[in-house]
């Protein structure tokens, strides 16, 4: 394919007649909070220490004897009208027509601009050594949606690893297809969807009071404060 | 504690701040140079041509900064790409910006040198919409995150034009009576024009502190996310640089001594420079690394 042929941003691919939209659902239903999608994903792509192309948050409610643990997976939401495509300022990143938002490592200047503009911290930038040297450093770097594995048929690692089978991957402009019957099926939720962003990621949330819980700002408990004062001495605040 | 929390960082840190306060001391101080030759206000000819190279030293130091804040510093030329330009990214516009306004402001130095009236006359007013789109364009740069609740606002460019025009006074007077130390009696700046200048920055602060009212009143009745903000970052983490230094050293304090009788004279105006330079560059620092700040709450 040629080089410019996809450098400014695909079109919106949700719903078109004939064109693939790839999307995701998370059943948080099934759930459990295993981290193997971390895992999974961390060996695929060697992601290193201190930055994640998908995790799981975890918050624990209720008081003892009546807790209960949230789980809530995360990744790049692929979205339709992707807000890091559009401030890409070397379109060093851009939207597949099938869906994917990518990144071209060779273009990329690591401005940060894209983390700048995406609302779900879905970007991460890479640091300056690598166990691995032949894979980029000090660029910025995302999920994939496993484009290489999906371009060959297979589902990415995340879900193809997911034991619960919470993590569905598949076309959702395809009626047939597991996703479009889950989100036709069932009350979904997209993360921001007030941002515009057309997310591609559905939640099927386990209950309707765990919606206020996983999603929004919150006043963290004391034990996550700690936890971020931690990890702020560890990185630092800021690049 | 046995929960697995995972914790983001901030992308854009001090260095995007400290090349904020240096794109609008710039603009700010480019303005003065305009005043004599493209606005007609004679007062202001003599102090037209250091102003102008202040503004053009401020503007060289930002590609510096800003290469050296790219994770791949050797391609920052990818920027000026054509076949990589892209359109929809304010940044690309910033670019070209960046690069044509000391350029501008170089030419319009030079004719100010010879005393060509008309020369100087139209290559400041291309400089002065170069300055202002320059530093407008740090606001929207900002501005164009709808996540960042404290920077997603129109009032961002203006805010950050205020605080160019105020803190681009404040650095040009500091220079101006450092300079004088240098001079003979006869070529020093006089102080009629350092307390015309105290009087600008004085009016320039009370715009200012009406803008952050404004921002300040939107924000206490906003959606719940800017609430938050609100609570988290003006009030807690950042209460220093905004309440501290932005708005009670860099604002109150600054305008307490240019409209009482200390302000009149130079020791005054100096020492009111020196706050809102200080004032400004806090606001930067919140104002960059806040919004993001909040954003790193999300999970």
């Amino acid at each position: 394919m040629p080089e410019r042929s996809f450098g400014l941003q695909a079109p919106p691919s949700l719903g078109a007649p004939g064109k693939k939209r790839y999307a995701m659902v998370v059943d948080l239903r099934r759930c459990i909070g295993c981290m193997a999608c971390v895992l999974a994903d961390k060996a695929e792509f060697e992601v290193p220490l201190g930055v994640w192309r998908t995790w799981v948050s975890v918050r624990t409610v209720g008081q003892y004897p009546h807790v209960k643990k949230h789980f809530l997976p995360r990744l790049c939401n692929h979205c339709d009208d992707p807000p890091c495509v559009r401030s890409c300022p070397v379109q060093a990143t851009y939207k597949h027509e099938e869906g994917f938002v990518l990144q071209r490592y060779e273009r990329c200047i690591g401005c940060r601009a894209c983390m700048v503009a995406c609302p779900f911290n879905a970007r991460h930038f890479l640091p300056k050594k690598r166990s691995n040297p032949n894979l980029p450093t000090n660029v910025v770097d995302k999920c994939t949606f496993c484009f290489h594995r999906v371009s060959q048929g297979f589902a990415p690692a995340c879900a193809q690893t997911c034991v619960g089978r919470a993590r569905i991957f598949g076309d959702i402009n395809d009626p047939n297809s597991e996703v479009a019957k889950l989100v036709a099926a069932n009350s979904t939720i997209v993360l921001k969807p007030e941002m515009g962003t057309k997310p591609q990621i559905y939640y099927i949330m386990p209950n309707q009071k765990s919606m206020s819980q996983e999603v929004g700002l919150l006043e963290e408990p004391a034990d996550v404060k700690e936890d971020r004062k931690a990890h702020r001495e560890h990185f630092g605040l800021y690049f | 504690m046995l929960d697995y929390q995972v914790f983001h960082t901030i992308p854009w840190g001090m260095r995007i701040a400290i090349y904020f306060w240096l794109v609008g001391a710039s603009a700010g101080s480019f303005v003065i140079s305009s005043l004599g030759w493209v606005f007609g206000v004679k007062k202001y000819k003599p102090i037209a041509l250091p102003a102008s190279i202040t503004a053009i030293i401020l503007l060289l130091i930002v590609p510096i900064i800003l290469i050296a804040d790219l994770g791949k510093p050797e391609r920052f030329w990818y920027l000026l790409r054509p076949d990589f330009w892209h359109a929809s990214s304010p940044m690309a516009w910033g670019t070209l910006l960046i690069s044509a306004y000391p350029g501008a402001m170089l030419i319009y130095s030079w004719f100010v040198y010879k005393e060509n009236e008309f020369q100087a006359k139209v290559w400041g007013i291309l400089s002065i919409i170069l300055a202002v789109s320059t530093h407008w364009y740090t606001g929207v740069v900002m501005e164009l995150n709808p996540s960042r609740e404290i920077n997603h606002t129109s009032l961002a460019p203006i805010l950050f034009l205020t605080g160019a025009f105020v803190s681009g006074i404040g650095f040009l007077i500091i220079v101006l009576f450092i300079r004088n130390f240098f001079l003979p009696a006869d070529k020093q700046v006089g102080a009629e024009m350092f307390a015309g200048m105290g009087r600008l920055m004085a009016w320039g602060l009370v715009f200012d502190l009406f803008l952050i009212f404004s921002e300040f009143l939107q924000m206490s009745y906003g959606t719940g996310d800017e609430i938050v903000a609100l609570k988290h970052i003006l009030l807690g983490v950042f209460s220093f640089q905004f309440l501290w230094l932005e708005v009670i050293f860099g604002i109150i304090a600054p305008l307490i001594i240019l409209f009482s009788s200390f302000g009149r004279s130079l020791t005054g105006i100096v020492a009111a420079s020196i706050l809102v330079d200080i004032g400004v560059l806090a606001m930067r620092q919140w104002w960059t690394i806040g919004g993001q700040y909040l954003q790193t709450y999300f999970q």
